[in-house]
């Protein structure tokens, strides 16, 4: 998967015909093989551009800041960044017509170590869904209630359903005391643009030492359940994080709750969807309430 | 001879911690204004009797009911939580509590997923006619709650400086 030569002249074609005044993609980082997102506003800079499977990061999160805001903007989506951005343009948060979106044929990822990535490995919608141009491909056949291909429940979140009560809270203990409360979870979401955020309640400081495993666990569930129904395991949130806490269970398990309960669309995959908490159905499970 | 058994009442997320004599569980109770406040307020003036460990707090509606709510009741002093609103169809709002349905579902299942037992988190559909029912509910709930002895997972006064 290697687009840099296509993307290097969209840019340029972009910045010749005044269509865009920023461009958003990624850019080799100079001091190894791994890429960091840069943007754009010089033409002269579009050889920078680089796009092939170390492009790891979800760029639809660069919408949310200053350099882009009210800007004609042009970037780069794969399948799960695409599907962030349909989020963001039901939501209202940016305009579809300042925008030209570079869609990728996706085939996955690669961590630093060449692996391929787990929710690469699980990606039921590998190809961008909205998009002006897509490259590598068209769009396989008519996208189902989940994608492309089927679902499947994340093999971490099974396994650890299968464990004893006191085995699950031992390990998300350890989990939430790992947390730092850097918040770099939040920063780096593409859905996470709330001006105030409730979770800063519990703001890590000096002088309440409010960085606690109690505090953690605070902030990363309500984060999480408020991103239910939303989430499009992108993972930008599990690159960011300096701690290295699977936040990827949190996310998967409220993703196979929706999906095999409310049979709902996997979120951001149909435009328009504002996702399954936004709707409801009278046939809904109702056996755990008295 | 009945104090030693409680005595060795344990939390059944962290089984080394054992309940202090005569442990009574706190329950956060949410209630919707139009039906089960309502419900519990008809129990009070019926003069039926039910258990004292829920602490009441009324909102307009079930579906205003954010998870941040439960989160928040259990991190501090709850060791239960007790959400009730309108039965399905009867809501003041139309449809505030199919709304709220889905996300209880949701939050139940991750809070039972990081490790607190599912009987902690406890919903229910009350009217404003169900007096009778309201206090069953409290007392099953307080009843469920005893059993799985206090909450000791990620107390926040169990982490503060001192």
């Amino acid at each position: 998967m290697n687009y840099t030569k296509q993307i290097q002249d969209i840019a340029a074609k972009l910045f010749a015909e005044g269509k865009i005044d920023v461009f958003v993609g990624y850019r080799m980082n100079g001091f190894d093989d791994n890429q960091v997102p840069v943007l754009i506003t010089d033409p002269q800079d579009v050889s920078k551009l680089v796009f092939t499977d170390k492009s790891v990061f979800n760029l639809v999160n660069y919408l949310k800041s200053d350099h882009t805001r009210r800007k004609r903007v042009g970037l780069v989506v794969k399948g799960c960044d695409s599907r962030s951005l349909n989020l963001m343009l039901t939501e209202s948060q940016v305009k579809r017509q300042n925008l030209y979106i570079i869609g990728i044929a996706c085939e996955g990822v690669v961590d630093d170590a060449g692996q391929k990535m787990q929710n690469c490995t699980e990606c039921v919608v590998p190809d961008a869904v909205v998009f002006d141009e897509l490259l590598g491909g068209t769009l396989s056949g008519s996208l189902t209630l989940t994608g492309s291909k089927p679902y499947q429940v994340n093999a971490d979140v099974t396994a650890l359903a299968a464990m004893p009560l006191t085995e699950r809270a031992a390990y998300f203990e350890e989990v939430f005391e790992n947390c730092i409360r850097c918040n770099a979870c939040r920063h780096s979401c593409p859905l996470c643009y709330c001006a105030k955020c409730c979770i800063d309640q519990e703001t890590a400081t000096l002088y309440n030492g409010a960085n606690t495993t109690s505090s953690a666990f605070h902030a990363l569930m309500t984060w999480s359940l408020h991103l239910a129904g939303r989430c499009v395991d992108c993972r930008n949130c599990e690159k960011a994080c300096p701690s290295h806490l699977p936040l990827h269970l949190l996310h998967k398990q409220n993703e196979s709750v929706i999906y095999e309960n409310f049979q709902e669309h996997l979120a951001g995959v149909i435009p328009e969807d504002r996702g399954a908490f936004y709707k409801y159905s009278l046939k809904d499970p109702d056996d755990f309430i008295m | 001879m009945e104090a030693e058994v409680k005595d060795q009442l344990v939390s059944i997320e962290k089984p080394g911690l054992i309940a202090p004599p005569n442990w009574e569980p706190v329950i956060m109770g949410i209630l919707c204004n139009w039906c089960s406040y309502a419900g519990s307020d008809l129990t009070g003036t019926s003069r039926i009797q039910y258990p004292p460990n829920i602490r009441i707090i009324r909102v307009p509606c079930s579906s205003r009911v954010d998870p941040w709510f439960l989160i928040k009741s259990l991190q501090t002093t709850a060791d239960g939580v007790l959400v009730s609103g309108c039965h399905p169809g009867d809501c003041h709002y139309i449809s505030g509590n199919y709304y709220a349905r889905r996300r209880f579902l949701v939050t139940k299942k991750l809070l039972n997923f990081v490790g607190f037992h599912e009987n902690r988190i406890q919903f229910s559909w009350v009217s404003a006619a169900e007096g009778p029912k309201f206090a069953k509910v409290v007392a099953k709930v307080t009843d469920d709650i005893k059993k799985l002895g206090p909450l000791h997972l990620y107390k926040k006064e169990n982490f503060e400086k001192k």
